[in-house]
């Protein structure tokens, strides 16, 4: 495969329009995905290529825009709805998690939502308490949806391919700090698999699942601790539904140790849903220390910079965390 | 501020007097409340005491292996630089003095205090899987993490270490810790040189041709059965009669049982269960054998308690049955697993251990075939239980193998004579013999 | 023109004659799950729309079988409509295996996929924006499908109600919004509720047609509806329709009615939807007296037929507990 360095950014719209090219029944609707491109330019160049059927802007209705992307997608068209900033998705909710997640269970199993939510999640561009949330844990709650959250192009493009694939909803959190971050791409369309947790980084000493932009974070910590002598392995689940469960238990197994790190508050996020899921596992009789969540301080994502930085783990956090946890 | 006493813990109704094993604190050190400040011997268990002040140890007027009478002051806790007497000045103020609360209190206490020190170690998962897998006591293992918390390393760390370099079976380690057998100078025939009880058995001899003789000091509940067996036959005088029971008819009874009792109590039921209900049974038929002596004066016991010998690491312990005679086998069954249990693990409480009125002393899982039992003060009898064996016996004029045992009982012939003793022995021969008897 | 009457002229005598059936069909099935509640037999909730079977008939009987319909919450009328199968629908009241959704759904999800009809729905207003997006896919795929978007007067005050007008006004698409008003939400009058007298001006909001109808002349229905989804077919948008109409039964299962009075019940129930349909049907020679009768009869025994199917279908099994989350 050819592969060149593209941003997650230019990833996914790759994702998009090469589905858009291969399939008719693709299209994608949002608010200023026309020729503005998006509020973070994802779909620039879209319209021009696909045209205002297929890349269909519209009025500021996320209720009526959610609910379209559900009943396009029941009636036989797999939509791709761009939801400005995550935080809106309080908006559409009824359609998401009354509709688009019940319909298929509601009825008995029939008919199917195939239908992609990309949006753009999390903090660190002084967007304040309204644009700046991760409410991940929210639709991991609800069944009938897969969310996932990819952390760097390759991903992004992979996940995204899987996601359009995909019969059922999907939401997809795209992180805006990690828009201009970029790695190897292959150019052909690929796939990667909903529910397949990616190993960063190998080590024996302490296991870091980090999602989003916590997987860079606690990459950067694992180079500082190795300097340390202490061998940290980070796992990115990439998807929280499904989650990859045996990767996470096998790597504590072998660690012994356990740090979860998320942006998303820490209180009912979904690191405590990892944590408990090792305390069900035989991963339990492995564990060496008490497990470690990192997450969201329980505040409204704030404006000054300063305090935007303090209100979510960072690289010191995580080691000061893996340095209490692992005693060398 | 003046300096708080310390005394000797009434930690039992029949205890008066403690002797002192060892303290945890010298004079001058900081204690805080709760930590353990001393451990005594009563006569029944070994106790650590812990503070009930917090201060500086200020004075410890006893030492090792003294006997301390109940509420006697051993010591003051108090600011470093407060005046205490020289000497003891006796008994501590009376509210501790034979009050039925400050047992109730103390009770508890001392329950807890001989639980068990696995249940308070501080160790991960990791750690408890590990020392499980290698038949580990945790409460062995120093636990170098967070608050003294063992983790996966101390473990690994342990085994590897002299201390548990010699491979060793479970068994085979059990039986070398009960011989006091020094593993290192075994050579194991098992797999990969494991140490296996074969190898074993012969080593008592080539060690005793190695070593010489050594000298150690009594265990503390060594010396307190030293003490209470030799008080035993000093002032006691023993009689003791002897007689053989044809065990056949409760054989065949025990193997019906068998699975009845498995299946209600998930137990096996064993000879010593039937003989605790049969002895129940004939003393309760026999009242002047459910006695005690104090002094000049013969005390009557209401409720038959029988106690069961049990061998224990240095010694032996009686757990008590309480009431048996009004026991079903199945609760007998039940309740004497439980306290042989906590006999070997060190947890029986006072009052698993106080109250019998009899005692009965089984060596037939050994080749003993008769032997003569020293009584358990203050109860006046005790049965001394042989083996079961298939003997050629006449039965109405021809000779038939039958299962048979024979039995000591000894008495205190200052409490009863002859006849009554030879009575009772009868009664329970007769019950043996004809197990339906056990329903009456 | 069929018998003198003014009717779409898709619509046959069969037909006419079908629907007065079906009216009956509609309102025998409530009138049992109403009995059915009392009675304690099923459970859960159900909302009946005794009374309001005009306009579900009337409206269905104009658009075709690949056309699609998105119905609400009091929705038995729409599905048998859409050919539903009473069968499946009151197993599914039962809660059982054979039913619409396997036991899963109950009255508040009964949908036919298949036949079109895209589910009733638990939230009031939740339907709308589905309904457009059905109406996408149709202009999308060029499939040229018309959607009937059912929903009651207390759901106009729903954001996703403006939203999804105007977006479908602003798509151009093949969706025709149907209002039943029934004068109540839950207990809420329409009256108190808003400050315009007729729902339907509020199409001019959104720059698309308005229509008025009473909702309880079969007639008045069809060719209104008939007009509209000719309308969308053209590519022309949406329309918002409103049926005056009203709900003989309470709001759900349980319901004291004391937000209305007698007399108001009185008045509505005077102009029965059912009634003057077969005396419009006798008048022009569609129907005798006594055909009217058989076709009544053949109704209650079909739901007969469906309590009896209902009965003796199987409980499903917990192990669908977990089945069809995803697909």
């Amino acid at each position: 495969m050819t592969t060149r360095e593209i941003t997650y950014l230019e990833a996914v719209r790759e994702a998009m329009s090469q589905e858009m090219r291969e399939n008719e029944d693709v299209f994608i609707l949002g608010e200023d995905i026309g020729v503005y491109g998006g509020a973070f330019g994802v779909t620039r160049g879209m319209i021009e290529e696909f045209g205002p059927e297929r890349v269909r802007n519209t009025p500021i209705s996320e209720a009526a825009i959610a609910g379209a992307a559900v009943g396009s997608a029941l009636t036989g068209m797999r939509p791709i709805l761009e939801l400005q900033f995550s935080d809106f998705i309080t908006i559409a909710m009824d359609q998401i998690v009354n509709q688009a997640a019940k319909t298929r269970y509601m009825f008995g199993g029939k008919g199917k939502v195939p239908m992609v939510l990309r949006t753009p999640a999390g903090s660190g561009t002084g967007a304040a308490a309204q644009h700046s949330q991760s409410l991940e844990a929210w639709m991991a709650h609800i069944p009938g949806l897969k969310v996932v959250q990819p952390s760097t192009a390759y991903d992004a493009k992979g996940l995204l391919k899987a996601a359009m694939d995909d019969d059922n909803p999907v939401i997809f959190y795209e992180h805006k700090l990690l828009y201009k971050t970029s790695s190897n791409v292959p150019e052909e369309s690929y796939k990667i698999e909903l529910g397949k947790a990616d190993i960063k980084r190998e080590g024996t000493d302490v296991t870091i699942v980090a999602t989003a932009i916590m997987v860079h974070k606690a990459l950067e910590a694992a180079e500082v601790l190795e300097k340390d002598g202490i061998s940290a392995e980070v796992i990115d689940p990439r998807t929280i539904v499904p989650l990859d469960k045996e990767t996470i238990i096998e790597s504590v197994k072998k660690t012994g140790k356990l740090i979860v790190v998320h942006e998303a508050v820490k209180r009912g996020g979904i690191g405590g849903e990892i944590v408990g899921v090792i305390a069900e596992s035989e991963a339990f009789d492995y564990l060496d220390a008490p497990i470690i969540r990192l997450g969201g301080k329980e505040v409204p994502i704030p404006y000054n910079p300063n305090l935007e930085k303090a209100a979510i783990p960072q690289v010191p956090d995580i080691i000061a965390a893996v340095k209490k946890t692992v005693r060398k | 501020m003046m300096a708080k006493e310390i005394f000797m813990p009434k930690l039992s109704s029949t205890m008066s007097v403690g002797t002192l094993i060892q303290w945890f604190k010298e004079e001058g050190d900081s204690v805080e409340i709760g930590e353990p400040l001393f451990e005594i011997l009563t006569d029944k268990i070994e106790i650590e005491v812990e503070a009930y002040e917090e201060g500086i140890l200020l004075k410890k007027y006893f030492k090792q292996d003294d006997e301390v009478p109940v509420n006697q002051i051993i010591g003051y806790i108090g600011e470093a630089d407060e005046q205490v007497p020289d000497s003891s000045p006796g008994q501590s103020a009376s509210e501790h003095d034979e009050s039925d609360e400050e047992i109730k209190q103390s009770q508890p206490a001392a329950a807890e205090q001989s639980s068990p020190p696995e249940e308070k170690v501080r160790a991960t998962p990791a750690a408890r899987r590990i020392a499980k897998e290698n038949d580990l006591n945790l409460s062995i293992i120093q636990g170098s993490g967070p608050n003294g918390r063992i983790q996966q390393q101390d473990l690994l760390d342990y085994l590897n270490s002299d201390a548990e370099k010699v491979k060793i079976t479970p068994l085979a380690q059990k039986i070398a810790k009960e011989q006091e057998i020094d593993i290192s100078t075994l050579k194991g025939t098992g797999s990969n040189g494991k140490i296996t009880k074969q190898d074993i058995i012969p080593a008592p001899a080539e060690s005793q041709t190695a070593i010489t003789s050594a000298r150690r000091k009594m265990s503390g509940i060594r010396k307190v059965i030293s003490k209470r067996m030799l008080h035993s036959v000093q002032s006691v005088p023993h009689v003791t009669l002897t007689s053989e029971i044809d065990m056949t008819n409760i054989k065949e009874l025990r193997q019906s049982l068998l699975p009845i009792i498995e299946k209600q109590t998930d137990l096996r039921i064993t000879y010593t269960d039937i003989l605790v209900k049969a002895v129940g049974s004939a003393m309760t038929r026999h009242p002047q054998i459910n006695i005690s002596i104090d002094g000049d004066e013969i005390i009557q016991h209401s409720s038959v308690n029988i106690g069961v010998a049990v061998a224990i690491e240095d010694g032996l312990i009686v757990p008590v049955i309480h009431d048996a005679a009004h026991k079903g086998l199945a609760e007998i069954v039940k309740q004497s697993k439980q306290l042989g249990k906590l006999a070997r693990s060190n947890q029986l409480t006072s009052e698993n251990l106080t109250g019998a009125t009899f005692t009965i002393s089984n060596l037939g899982m050994y080749a003993i075939d008769a032997f003569t039992p020293i009584i358990n003060l203050p109860e006046i009898a005790i049965l001394g239980v042989g083996r079961i064996q298939e003997k050629p016996v006449v039965v109405n004029g021809s000779i038939e193998v039958r299962s048979m045992m024979a039995v000591s009982l000894s008495f205190d012939h200052r409490a009863i004579d002859g006849a009554p003793a030879a009575a009772f022995l009868t009664e329970l021969k007769q019950i043996l013999e004809n197990p339906y008897e056990l329903l009456v | 023109m069929l018998k003198n009457l003014e009717i779409p002229s898709m619509i046959t005598e069969k037909k006419l004659k079908d629907l007065y059936k079906e009216m009956w069909t509609i309102r025998y099935f409530d009138e049992k799950v109403d009995q059915f509640f009392a009675k304690g037999m099923i459970h859960g909730t159900t909302h009946l729309c005794v009374g309001q079977e005009a306009s579900a008939s009337g409206s269905i009987a104009v658009i075709g079988g690949k056309d699609k319909i998105v119905s609400t919450h009091r929705g038995h009328g729409h599905c048998i409509s859409k050919e539903g199968d009473i069968n499946k629908m009151m197993a599914e009241l039962f809660g059982r295996e054979t039913g619409y959704c396997k036991g899963k759904g109950g009255s508040m999800h009964i949908a036919d996929v298949e036949k079109g009809n895209l589910g009733a729905n638990g939230i009031v207003g939740g339907g709308i924006p589905l309904a457009v997006g059905a109406a996408l896919t149709s202009k999308m795929k060029n499939e040229n499908y018309v959607v009937l978007c059912f929903f009651g007067d207390g759901a106009t005050n729903e954001g996703s109600f403006h939203e999804s007008l105007n977006l479908a006004a602003i798509w151009n698409l093949p969706v025709i919004f149907i209002c039943e008003n029934n004068q109540y939400g839950m207990s809420g009058s329409v009256k108190e509720m808003t400050k315009i007298e007729h729902i339907a001006t509020r199409s001019e909001g959104y720059g698309i047609p308005g229509k008025i109808v009473d909702g309880l002349d079969m007639f008045e229905i069809m060719n209104t509806v008939h007009e509209a989804v000719e309308h969308a077919r053209g590519g022309n948008g949406p329309t918002l329709i409103e049926m005056k109409t009203y709900r003989w039964k309470g709001h759900s299962k349980s319901d004291a009615k004391k937000y209305r009075t007698r007399e108001e019940e009185n008045e509505w129930r005077a102009k029965d939807g059912i009634k003057r349909f077969k005396d419009a049907l006798i008048d022009a020679e569609v129907l005798t007296e006594e055909e009217a009768k058989q076709l009544q009869e053949e109704a209650k025994t079909s739901i007969e037929e469906a309590v009896e199917f209902a009965a003796n279908s199987p409980e499903p099994s917990i192990e669908r507990l977990e089945e069809d989350v995803f697909a």
